[in-house]
């Protein structure tokens, strides 16, 4: 028995050379596409990146059983970014280095994409935006080497704002966490809005100080006034609790609250959202009539069982938009792939879109209803007789975008 | 503004007020028998919020029944944990200077704060409503929602019955003899060690309580104990440490002052506790209820 001992450390040393020697080969795969994914994974990154990934897990298989693009296999390589803007500088170098990575996807936070896309630009590899959102990627942090699929937090604003502007609501009112951001979005907003609708009422807003979990102090100081529309800044899990909480006080009854109700949020406030409500979504699967957005939509609830999640399709989107840009280019080399992407029409699961020359963000508009109630879905509310607010209607107009992108 | 709508505020403060009582007449008591700042109450009553989640979702169901079933079972359990705590740390530091209760009890705060992050995680929790207690009743042309008209009523009803346990039982008795006079209480045979760990016993099951009712009303994520603590050392501050008659005072200023503070100007919520906080050490540095030291 003891002699054998030896020979087994060798036979396992032999394995592990072997396995390790195949492993070597498979990464160096001549003609395989690597895209590196900086993505966000713990805490509030988490539901993000459950369907984000679900949706490029799909798209990987259903391209590479299609025979991948331009007769190369496409591979997915996916490191932790952990909503950290240092983090996240650290994996896309080590996915452009170590992993051999021509194209990178971002990231959740728009704190960490500001951190990637500057990694993006110093090696000259392609980034893609699909949920992370800033204004700034596409304005002030612009560099060539990078797409947006995700309407930037200015279309989100203005595009809200031209909405309401066009109804019939006058009383505005505003509920946010104190600080200097939420102030400035406030700011913004009514400015915008004013210009727009020079009658409507801006009330007072109502200031809960970040972090808070209990909005019941805060309520009737929001009803005070009497508001038609709440505008506000809370998004997520704090907009869902905060609906939930203000429900019973019937503030519902007399104005709507105004955010982003994407599908998460609609599922996690799930039969607790009232009817009626005025609010948007970036990227609603169940608003958008397209073939494409169909076949994915079937396609994910088949795999899945479940519906794909604005951030699943806008993922997803911009895999389309990438492959889109490589095959006109006919290469898979960033440098070359990056001459396209100016004015790059591609389908996209909403329909026939373009990335504009100037910022490299695609005409993606929000999508603009009133939450109803929908047999084929059981457990969360939609949104109802949604318009989508053109891009085009309300992106930053070319001369400023250039008097804010850095000139070099 | 009508008065109907005045009185609308007033009761939501009111209600908000009552939870804030719960809690930090926990850490009254506590303070008042065993002159310890516990900074760890908020911890322990955060913990009660997470386990009325955790409960709830497995026991899976919303009447009003299994809501007071996690009224009676959660605060118990709070206190089980305040014992396994005293048994091996607080006791060794009663009547210790008070760096050495900070640091103590503010590392067993980071502690558990800690051990909530690794068992519950980062997101966003809520407790639904009892369906009772989930909707609300007509109040002068306004919706005021039942789950606050609850707390309301509960909250005195627990402030009775924690004077009453300390007025006329004898364990109370103990409690009140503990504080004025600690030494003739060991003269007399009685266990005094024992006495301080059943009163440390009653202040978790307290913050216990407090989680349990705030489970319903917001949401729980992992900053909500700290934010009660800061709040609960307010309100002792304002109402007098040791006294349960000013906590009950303090947190009804707080929790009525910040409703009404933020009618004329919302960002004065924020501070509104401090302000009355530095007013009454300027004024009555011992607080309202409060004895000066000697």
């Amino acid at each position: 028995m003891k002699r054998s001992l030896p020979k087994a450390v060798i036979g396992l040393f032999a394995m592990i050379l072997a396995v390790g020697i195949l492993c070597i080969n498979h990464s160096a795969w001549a003609d395989a596409i690597r895209v590196g994914w900086t993505a966000d994974m713990p805490g509030v990154g988490a539901t993000f990146y459950d369907s984000q990934k679900k949706a490029l897990d799909l798209f990987f298989e259903e391209t590479n059983a299609a025979g991948g693009v331009l007769g190369q296999k496409l591979e997915l390589i996916i490191r932790d970014s952990k909503l950290k803007p240092d983090v996240g500088a650290t994996v896309a170098r080590e996915l452009i280095l170590s992993e051999k990575c021509e194209f990178l996807i971002g990231p959740t936070s728009s704190g960490v994409a500001l951190a990637v896309t500057k990694v993006a630009k110093e090696f000259n590899k392609i980034v893609y935006f699909h949920t992370s959102n800033t204004e700034k990627l596409t304005t002030t942090d612009y560099q060539p080497y990078m797409f947006q699929v995700v309407p930037n937090t200015g279309i989100e604003g203005r595009g809200i704002a031209m909405f309401i502007a066009k109804s019939p609501y006058k009383r505005v009112s505003f509920i946010g966490p104190d600080y200097a951001y939420g102030h400035t979005q406030w700011e913004s907003f009514q400015e915008y809005l004013k210009k727009l609708k020079p009658d409507v009422e801006i009330l007072k807003a109502v200031w809960p100080k970040q972090g808070e979990t209990n909005f019941a102090p805060y309520i009737p100081a929001l009803m005070a006034e009497s508001p038609e529309v709440i505008y506000t800044n809370l998004w997520g899990g704090n907009l869902s609790s905060f609906i939930k909480q203000a429900k019973p006080y019937g503030l519902f009854k007399k104005a709507s609250i105004t955010s982003l109700y994407d599908l998460d949020l609609l599922r996690a406030t799930g039969m607790d959202m009232p009817e009626g409500l005025l609010g948007y979504a970036r990227c609603a699967f169940y608003a958008v009539d397209t073939n494409e957005m169909n076949t994915f939509v079937k396609k994910y609830f088949d795999k899945y069982k479940e519906w794909p999640s604005d951030w699943a399709c806008m993922a997803y989107d911009g895999m389309l938009a990438l492959t889109t840009a490589i095959k006109k280019a006919n290469s898979a080399k960033s440098e070359d792939v990056v001459k396209v992407l100016p004015g790059l029409q591609w389908a996209s699961l909403r329909g026939s879109r373009y990335i504009r020359d100037i910022d490299h963000q695609a005409d993606v508009g929000i999508y603009v209803g009133y939450t109803k109630k929908d047999p084929r879905y059981k457990d969360f509310l939609i949104l109802d007789r949604v318009v989508e607010v053109p891009a085009a209607d309300v992106w930053m107009p070319a001369e400023e975008v250039q008097k804010l992108q850095p000139k070099d | 503004m009508t008065i109907g709508f005045l009185f609308f505020v007033l009761i939501n403060g009111l209600s908000e007020g009552m939870v804030l009582f719960i809690v930090a007449s926990g850490l009254s008591l506590v303070f008042g028998v065993l002159r310890v700042i516990n900074f760890a109450h908020g911890s322990l009553y955060m913990i009660g919020a997470f386990l009325a989640f955790s409960l709830s979702t497995l026991l899976n169901m919303d009447s009003l029944f299994s809501f007071l079933l996690l009224m009676i079972l959660i605060p118990p359990a709070i206190a089980l944990l305040g014992l396994g705590l005293e048994i091996p740390l607080f006791r060794r530091i009663y009547g210790k200077e008070h760096l050495l209760q900070l640091l103590l009890t503010y590392a067993v705060l980071l502690i558990l704060d800690d051990l909530c992050r690794v068992v519950w995680g980062g997101e966003i929790r809520n407790v639904s409503r009892p369906e009772m207690l989930g909707g609300s009743i007509d109040f002068f042309g306004q919706y005021l929602p039942t789950y606050n008209i609850f707390i309301l009523v509960m909250g005195p009803l627990i402030a009775f019955g924690l004077w009453y346990l300390l007025h006329r039982t004898r364990a109370g008795n103990l409690i009140r003899a503990a504080v004025s006079h600690p030494d003739m209480l060991g003269a007399l045979g009685v266990n005094v060690a024992r006495v301080m760990t059943g009163t440390f016993m009653l202040g978790c099951f307290l913050a216990g309580l407090g989680g349990v009712f705030m489970s319903a009303l917001a949401n729980i994520d992992l900053g909500i104990g700290m934010q009660k603590i800061i709040e609960c050392f307010a309100v002792v501050v304002i109402g007098g440490l040791g006294s349960i008659g000013g906590a009950l005072l303090g947190s009804l200023i707080i929790g009525v002052g910040i409703a009404f503070i933020q009618l004329p100007l919302s960002r004065l919520a924020i501070v509104f506790p401090y302000i009355v906080m530095a007013l009454i050490l300027i004024i009555r540095p011992w607080g309202l209820f409060g004895k000066p030291e000697r």
